[in-house]
């Protein structure tokens, strides 16, 4: 009885798979036939089958881009990104929709030490950096093992220093998934949908505008206060309270 | 006879010369008490009886005095008869000189009464043969404004008309003091002839000349003083002189004339409704953004102009700015202006035209950027916003070309560079997955294998220090390694039980097995009695030695003699028994 679900679910799972497969072969015939909207919409039916890929993401922004819809193309190609930090078509195609953007924001550069830390935290997911964490152990307890079984003092002493050494990669890996994953929490970006966005001082409207951003800049959000506020940072540092329907967060997945 | 002749020609000619005329002129409506005043009677045929009105409020101080006047200019006989007075007022008010009466030719004629206002004293009596005062009394300068309250930078406009009276003549003139506007925006509008147009001043014939217009763009609210001009007029007034042919002799004067201040009342522009972007224009626009390409290449140069068109204070506010993607390189706009000044204010077209310079390819959106002004006509804000578009840069830019035509044979082959700067197509294959998922990270799974290991140490070291403690006690591990052998042995019996030879074999190599670790005895010094010896030595009770013996005999005596199951099964039982037996009784 059980594995008879198994396979119903492993035939069922495999179906929506190929469904998806099928509406994405579809929507990139749409691209290409220059049908970008009906593409879009195609792609979006892929999404709200609860499954995403960076492609799909990628494919997506591609199709905003060219039917000239700035915001959703950066936020698509932002989205992509967030699934594979290092492709180059992306960043290569991202590059493309900046161009396209008002703004011009200078980015504060970081110093070195916490520029380092961050480009090693970020070089695995914080679930990677938590196997790693969990096989060091593993080792480390075998080798406390060994260095306890073992009689003659040189091998002692190999086991001792090694285990030692794995025990304390243990404690970094685990330390890197706390730090990737509060990295993670922390990092909030979103985009900016609307036209043209007057940054306020305060969580209000009466309060002066502290800088305009325009459509497809990204911002940083901190804090949303009364649902309908957001505190922004910009690259460049500068901080003030956008309209929550102003901005469209990345991470809502 | 004959002068009775000439007498009627001149009768009948007089007839038909013209109609009769009589009246009265002052030569001031208007005087201080402490002036005089003349007065004539006017009539052009002689008559009889002539009756002056009283004079009630005024005393005569002068006149009656008569004077005849006869000329003939070509051909035609005018004659004229004044009868003068000059009469001096007795108090301040408004009076009336009443009518005189005169018969010509039998017909009574009368004069229109005159009203005479009398002020206070002048304080110089005017001599009204002082040719400046005549000037001051003929030449006006009048600034005249179309609209004394309009909004802020709305065009007003001033003219400057010089009258003069009919009698006096000017010469030339000379501006003295040029007014400055200084809260004001102004042009002046060049006059290209002087026309002298025939007007009236106050009710006088006058004759008048346009000096001067400008257009006024108030950049200040509130109350606005225009200066005013101020003329040096070089002015001919006629004196009582005369030539040698009756003409007036003129005497050249030079009078300042001046146009009154003027005060403006400058109202604000509304604060309702007044949109974020507006930046002072006021009047009637038109506005829009042109580009001169919608397609090029990278590295070439277009333009985008943005112009505002239409009527109003075009000069005095600044165009919106163009907002265009940062990553455009773009130079100082080119200002231009196409307006012209009239009457009316500001006409024409302003424009501001950006070089563009796209550095790469791709496309870039042209926002729309919006323009507001003020309304004059609906006194109200507009708000003109230009359509959105997108230039599209297509191609690499042309580098390169000129070193392959160098080599006129690689010129054929098209290099396929690598994909950089060229915007990519979709992906056609992905893998999907789930947007839901469950992170290994902080999950149950993930303690577990974090923190078992550490516990996995300390069992370890419990198990090994047993192992040693045992290891430590000698003896208690030879018994162990006998019991386990005996044990293993008895097991081969226990498994070949009912085959009897198999059965005895198996059972004697376990006892000897057993001995064997128990006494540590080598099997070559294997024999009943030595065991018996040895197993007393270690104060084993003789009934378990016997049985042992027993054993061993019955294991001999089974290779040459029939032995049942149940003999088998006894024989094993005892086996079991002595053993445990042998281990609890040896020391």
């Amino acid at each position: 009885m059980k594995k008879f679900i198994y396979i119903a679910i492993c035939l069922l799972s495999n179906l929506v798979v190929a469904q998806n497969n099928e509406v994405f072969t579809n929507a990139n015939s749409l691209y290409n036939e220059g049908k970008y909207q009906e593409a879009i919409q195609s792609y979006e039916s892929i999404l709200n089958n609860g499954v995403h890929s960076s492609e799909l993401y990628f494919n997506l922004a591609n199709a905003y881009y060219k039917s000239n819809q700035i915001a959703p193309s950066i936020y698509y190609y932002e989205k992509a990104k967030q699934l594979s930090p290092y492709d180059k078509d992306i960043n290569n195609n991202l590059s493309f929709a900046k161009n396209m953007t008002i703004d011009v924001i200078d980015n504060i550069p970081e110093t070195g030490f916490s520029r380092m830390i961050k480009s090693i935290t970020n070089t695995f997911n914080f679930d990677t950096w938590a196997v790693f964490s969990v096989a060091f152990v593993f080792l480390f307890v075998l080798l406390s093992l060994a260095y306890y079984f073992s009689y003659s003092t040189t091998k002692k002493r190999l086991f001792f220093i090694s285990s030692f050494i794995v025990l304390s990669f243990a404690i970094i890996t685990l330390f890197l998934a706390f730090q990737k994953e509060a990295y993670n929490k922390n990092d909030n970006p979103a985009i900016v949908f609307a036209q043209e966005s007057n940054v306020k001082n305060e969580p209000n409207l009466r309060s002066g505008t502290a800088f305009v951003l325009h459509e497809g800049t990204k911002v940083e959000i901190l804090e949303t206060y009364n649902k309908n506020w957001t505190k922004i940072k910009i690259a460049n540092g500068k901080t003030g309270w956008i309209a929550n329907n102003d901005i469209k967060p990345i991470k809502d997945f | 006879m004959k002068l009775n002749f000439y007498i009627i020609v001149f009768l009948i000619t007089s007839f038909a010369s013209a109609q009769v005329t009589f009246e009265a002129k002052v030569s001031k409506k208007k005087l201080g008490i402490n002036e005089r005043l003349r007065i004539d009677f006017v009539m052009n045929k002689d008559g009889d009886n002539f009756n002056p009105p009283s004079f009630e409020n005024f005393t005569v101080v002068g006149g009656p005095s008569q004077s005849i006047n006869n000329s003939w200019i070509n051909g035609v006989k005018s004659f004229s008869k004044t009868y003068s007075y000059f009469l001096a007022p007795k108090k301040r008010g408004k009076f009336t000189i009443g009518q005189s009466t005169i018969e010509i030719e039998g017909e009574i004629y009368k004069t229109l009464p005159i009203s005479i206002q009398v002020t206070a004293a002048v304080d110089k009596p005017k001599n009204p043969n002082d040719p400046n005062y005549i000037a001051s009394q003929n030449i006006h300068l009048v600034a005249e404004i179309s609209k004394t309250n309009p909004y802020l930078n709305e065009a007003i406009t001033v003219v400057y008309k010089l009258y003069i009276s009919p009698n006096t003549g000017v010469e030339t003139w000379r501006e003295i003091d040029n007014p400055r506007y200084s809260d004001f925006w102004s042009q002046n509008i060049n006059m290209k002839e002087l026309k002298l147009v025939n007007s009236t001043y106050k009710g006088e014939d006058y004759r008048y000349v346009i000096l001067r217009k400008t257009v006024l763009y108030p950049q200040k609210t509130g109350k606005l003083n225009i200066e005013p001009l101020s003329l040096d007029v070089k002015v001919q007034v006629p004196t009582n002189r005369r030539d040698i042919f009756g003409g007036r002799l003129m005497k050249s004067v030079h009078r300042t004339v001046a146009a009154g201040n003027r005060t403006i009342h400058v109202k604000p522009l509304p604060e309702k409704g007044k949109p974020i972007d507006f930046t002072g224009a006021v009047g009637e626009f038109n506005f829009k953004v042109t580009t001169n390409k919608r397609e090029l290449n990278a590295t070439e140069a277009f333009q985008a102009k943005i112009q505002v068109s239409g009527k109003g204070n075009l000069k005095l506010f600044k165009l919106p700015k163009l907002k265009l993607p940062s990553s455009l390189e773009v130079y100082e706009p080119e200002h231009s202006e196409n307006v012209s000044t009239n009457l009316n204010g500001m006409q024409g077209s302003i424009s501001d035209t950006y070089t563009i310079v796209p550095s790469t390819q791709g496309k870039y959106p042209f926002p729309s950027v919006s323009f507001s002004y003020f309304d004059l006509k609906t006194k109200s804000y507009k708000t003109v916003a230009s359509n959105e578009f997108i230039v599209n840069v297509t191609g690499n830019p042309l580098n390169g070309n000129i070193s392959n035509n160098k080599n006129p044979l690689t010129n054929n082959k098209q290099l396929i560079e690598p994909s950089k700067n060229q915007f990519l197509s979709f992906k056609t294959k992905t893998n999907f997955v789930p947007i839901k998922t469950t992170h290994f990270f902080k999950s149950k799974l993930f303690w577990i294998l974090l923190l078992f290991p550490f516990f996995i140490i300390p069992i370890a070291i419990v198990i090994k220090r047993k192992r040693d403690k045992r290891e430590g006690d000698v003896m208690g591990n030879k018994i162990r390694k006998a019991n386990r052998l005996a044990r293993k042995y008895l097991g081969e019996a226990k498994k070949t039980l009912g085959h009897k030879e198999a059965f005895y074999n198996a059972l004697e190599r376990a006892l000897h097995n057993y001995l064997k670790s128990k006494l540590n005895i080598e099997t070559s010094e294997f024999s009943k009695d030595k065991i018996q010896q040895l197993l007393k030595e270690k104060q084993v009770s003789n009934l378990t030695v016997t049985e042992f013996n027993d054993l061993l005999k019955s294991c001999e005596l089974a290779r040459y003699s029939p032995f049942s199951n149940v003999e088998m099964q006894q024989d094993y039982d005892k086996a079991s028994k002595v053993i445990s037996a042998i281990d609890k009784q040896m020391r």
